[in-house]
Formats: C-alpha cells, structure tokens, sequence
C-alpha cells in the first residue's frame, strides 16, 4: 500500500479518475475516426495549458495576459534542438520547457512584485516584445516564414498518449498546488501579500516557484505543439490571440479552480471549431459576452454554475 | 536630426491625448480601461465612416464622434463597470471585463467593416511643407494642434471649473466626497465618459495618419500605458513630457534598430517603466 499525503483525494475518487483516464486511453482502439483523434489530442494539450495558466492566474491571481510568450519560446527551442541539434522528441520538449520557464523568470521575477492590473499590463508588454523579437530573430524561428519539422505519421497517431500524460501530470500538478500545505501558502499570497509575509510565507520564491513551473509547463505544451502540427510560425506561436484564449479558458471555465481550466478549455476548443467553421466573424464577440456574463454573474465561471446547479456551497471548491 | 525631434514633438501630441484617457480614468476610478484601445479603434472607424458617407472632413467629425463616445462612456459606466467591485479586489475583474468589452467592439468592427486596412484620404493627406531642412507635413502639424486644444481644455477643465474641482476631489478620496455631498456616482460616469471620448478622439486623430484595421488600439493602448505610468496619473505636464519621451525614444529608435523591431521599443520601455518606476517619473501626484 502506498501511503498518500493526508491532503490526496480519497481513494474513490482516485480510482474514479484512473478511470476516466484509462478509458481516454483506450479510446482511440474502439474507434479509428482521424478526426475526433486529432480533436482529443489537441483539446488534451489545450488543457494543459490552461491548468499551467491557471497556476499563475488563478491560485496566485496574477492574471498573465502574455503566456504565448513561453508557449512560443518553447515550441521554437525544442523544434530548433529536434531539427539542428537531432536531439530526441522528448529531450526537445524538456529543454524547450526549461528554456520557457528559465525565460519566464527572467522577466517574471521583477514584474511579480507588481500587483493585480500593473502585472497584467506588464505581461501585455512582454507577449508582444517577446513576438516581435522573435519574429525577427530568424536564427531561431525562421522569421516570419517559420519553421518545418517533419513529422512521421506513426508518432503523430502516438502523440495522442504523450497528450494524455501531460494532461494527467498538469492535473495532479494542479491538485498539489492547490490542496497542499504549498497550496494554502499560495493561496495566503493571492488573498494579501503582505499579511503573507507577516506570517512568514515567502512570496517571492513560491511566486517564482509557481512561474517557473507554469513557464515550464507552457514550453513543453509549445514543444508538443510543434512536434504536432508539424509546422509553427512566430505569429501564431507568440500572437496577442494565443495569450487571450489562456485567459478565456481560465475565465470561463473557473478561476483558480482544477476542473475550471479542464472544462473552460473543452468548451474553447468545441466552441473555436464549430464557431470557426460556421460563423468566423462571431467568434471574438461571442467569448467576449461570456466574458462579461462570467466577470458579472458568476465570478467562478462554469465551475461555479455547476455548483450551483448541485447546490453546492461555493467554500467548497473542488 | 531636426527632422526626428520635430517629428518626436508632433507625435507626442497624439500620445498624450490617447494616454490622457486612460490615466483619467485610472485616477478618479482606479480602473485600468482594457476598452480604450478598442474606443481609439472606434474613433477611427468613425471619422472614417463619416468621412465615406457624408463626405465629412476628419478634423470636423471630431465634435460629434466626441460627443457620440462621451454618451457611449457613460451608457457603459451605468450598465457595465458600476457593477464591479472597487478597489485592489476589483482590479482584475474590471480588466478581464473591459478586455471583454473591447473583444465586443473589435468583432462589431469585423462585422461593419471587414478586418481589411483602411485609410482615410482626404485633398491634403499628403500635402507637405519644410522649414530649413526639415519636412513637415500639414497633416501631422494639425494634429498636434488639436491635441495641444485638447490638452489646455482639460486642464482648464481639471483646475478652473467647479466640475474639475469636484472629480479632483473624487480622485483623492470618494468617501469624504460623499461627506460634502458631491455626487459621487455622477462624477464617476462624468469620467468615464470623458475618458471614453478622450479614446475616441485620439482614434479620430490616429486615422488620419496611420492605417486602421479592427486590431488598432492595442499598441496605442500599451503606448498610453507608458505613457500615463511614466507621467504619474492625470497631471497634464507630466502627461505631456511622458508622451514626449516616449516618442522620442521611438523616433531615436529607428537610428539604432532595424526599423521591425521598432515597434517593440514601446513595449520593452512599458516593462521597465512598471518594474523601475512603478509611481511615475514624478513620484504619484493626484489630478491637476
């Protein structure tokens, strides 16, 4: 028997998630449907990246509006290691993550100890420095033509179970820094600083500690992306849009909650495609209302909803 | 040389009017307003529809587009922000809300206008004259005459005027305000507006010399940024100095740097200024 934390689910849920996972594991063998395997793919690495946003923006409350920053650092570092370097798929990843979150410090470090709006305004800043910059270091990025990396089927078709596994770690990554002793401290942070201080939790090195690994987590993300799509440009990669959807995920689906990010990027990823296919010019407008309806209504987004259909008390956050 | 200071001075004109809005706002209301890059895209796309339909000169739909904003600042003040929590807690919220808002704005552009680069051109767009040997043209110069309008009325506004007095009170502290019975909320929506219709007017401005698409106002938003954190929040002076370093150092910029990475001067400098100076050039100062 292996002991467990005493701030671990129960074990019933435990075995409920291990579930849920193995059968997302096993669905790709019931069916052969290419696209709804390609759609889980992404919506998996999707949902990475929103938990590892949420980290940032949600337990500590510093809302990043320039995460593609390190999404886009790390895609272009593990796709530039693969391909001029010949390292392996996932050394690639790992570099481009550590590369991400050593470069979210650089600049996080400082701008951290702005609060609330300043940090947010700052990190607009970074994205789009980070963008241009990029966009004209060719060494790196290949300019604005971007870069190839030639992507062998089978691994494409594999891909979906290394998504899998990054989505289960962000998950239990997130339930740690939410529900551990490490958890309340973050939380003591993002309720007030200073009173935190007092009280002898160190902000500035769980701050830098939580943005590193939201760095790192963004930068592999980026580093599959790139494996995945075979193809990443620095507009794309580093573009104001990629930043935003983070937040609207976050948002919608719950801030500062676990399930929030999962269902917030569910619901962006259905949306995007059915709104992108059908009706292009609605799209923007139609996350901004569920913006103002969430920041208004029901600050915890669909999560609280939910909670409020189960009439749950919202203390109880999952 | 001359040519690059000359044209540092005419920018900072429109600098200072786009950044006044948003520093306003931020003083009386402490609410950064997302939604006035999204206003500034607005005001372009109105003095360019009226220039189309009804022939209008840019400089002349200033009046009405202002008017029209002001109206619209105070529509969203009463439906929108005055529903937020104020305060630190309320910092976040009153972004993500007022980025919502100005999500809203662009997709109605889309939709109105296409996400095509439009310009307005009128008879004399590219009309030019030169003083020693520096090329000015009449477009930039006007410009910065409005702006300069602009500015000397709101300080006249902010020091001279009952009106002024009471949102400079507002700004250094509501709950006394309400002690001596200035209406509080009114003052808040009166800001509001105003800042919104500040937004607007830049964007008219900004249309007359730049192209638009419904993706302008978000540079000119981080530019009024630092402008307005450089300057310290809703002193005219220092508004109108931080405007002119900033375009200088845009300007300079280009001598250095391949001119692509230009664009990312303001940015990198937005940064800094947050993480160095955090109150401003000139330490915090209150309306005036």
């Amino acid at each position: 028997m292996i002991s467990l934390p005493p701030w671990a689910p129960r074990r019933i849920y435990l075995a409920g998630f291990a579930i849920v996972v193995a059968l997302i594991a096993l669905l790709p063998f019931i069916h052969d449907n290419y696209y709804w395997h390609n759609q889980i793919t992404f919506t998996l690495l999707i949902v990475t990246a929103a938990l590892a946003w949420n980290w940032l923006g949600g337990l500590l409350g510093q809302v990043s509006f320039g995460h593609a920053a390190m999404f886009g650092v790390g895609g272009f570092v593990a796709a530039r290691l693969q391909m001029s370097a010949h390292f392996p798929m996932l050394i690639g990843w790992l570099g481009g993550g550590v590369i991400a979150g050593s470069y979210a410090l650089i600049w996080g470090h400082p701008t951290l100890r702005l609060r609330g709006p300043y940090f947010s305004i700052a990190t607009i800043g970074v994205g789009e420095a980070t963008r241009l910059i990029c966009t004209y270091w060719s060494w790196l990025t290949g300019g604005s033509s971007g870069l190839s990396i030639p992507v062998d089927i089978d691994l494409k078709h594999q891909l979906y179970w290394y998504a899998l596994g990054l989505a289960v770690l962000a998950l239990m990554a997130s339930y740690a820094l939410r529900k551990s002793p490490l958890g309340l401290s973050l939380l003591a942070i993002k309720s007030d600083v200073d009173a935190a201080a007092d009280v002898g939790v160190s902000s500035s090195r769980l701050q830098d500690l939580v943005l590193f690994l939201s760095g790192l987590t963004m930068g592999i993300c980026g580093g599959f992306y790139a494996s995945y799509a075979g193809f990443i440009e620095p507009v794309d990669m580093f573009g104001f849009d990629r930043s935003i959807s983070f937040v609207l995920m976050g948002v919608i689906g719950g801030i500062g909650t676990i399930a929030g990010p999962v269902l917030g990027a569910m619901v962006f990823v259905v949306l995007k495609e059915s709104l992108l296919a059908y009706y292009p010019q609605l799209y923007l407008g139609l996350f901004g209302i569920s913006l103002i309806l969430v920041i208004l209504f029901e600050p915890l987004g669909l999560v609280g909803l939910g909670m409020r259909v189960l009439r749950k008390p919202i203390g109880e956050r999952p | 040389m001359i040519d690059l200071f000359v044209s540092a001075i005419l920018l900072a004109g429109l600098y200072a009017t786009m950044a006044y809005g948003l520093g306003l706002i931020y003083g009386v209301l402490r609410i950064v307003n997302l939604g006035h890059g999204g206003m500034i895209m607005v005001g372009a796309y109105a003095a360019f529809w009226l220039h189309e339909r009804l022939g209008l000169d840019p400089y002349l739909s200033i009046l009405p587009v202002a008017v029209a904003a002001f109206f619209f600042g105070i529509g969203m003040y009463k439906l929108l922000v005055k529903r937020l929590p104020r305060g630190a807690a309320g910092g976040v919220q009153s972004l993500l809300l007022l980025f919502a808002v100005w999500l809203l704005l662009r997709n109605a552009a889309y939709l109105l206008f296409t996400g095509n680069d439009q310009t307005i051109r009128t008879s004399y767009s590219t009309h030019s004259f030169h003083i020693g040997s520096a090329y000015l043209s009449w477009n930039r110069l006007a410009v910065f005459a409005v702006a300069l309008v602009i500015l000397a009325g709101l300080h006249f506004l902010l020091t001279r005027t009952y009106l002024g007095k009471a949102i400079r009170a507002v700004a250094q502290n509501p709950d006394s305000c309400t002690l001596v019975g200035i209406p509080v909320e009114q003052v808040y929506s009166f800001t509001f507006g105003l800042g919104t219709a500040l937004a607007a007017v830049a964007g008219v401005l900004g249309a007359t010399l730049f192209s638009f698409n419904p993706g302008f106002g978000a540079t000119e938003l981080l530019k009024s940024f630092v402008v307005v954190v450089l300057g310290g929040l809703g002193s005219v002076a220092g508004t109108a100095i931080a405007a002119l370093i900033l375009a200088s150092v845009e300007v300079f910029a280009i001598l250095l740097l391949p001119s692509y990475l230009t664009a990312a001067v303001g940015f990198v400098l937005l940064v800094l200024v947050l993480v160095l100076r955090p109150g401003g050039l000139f330490g915090q100062r209150v309306l005036g």
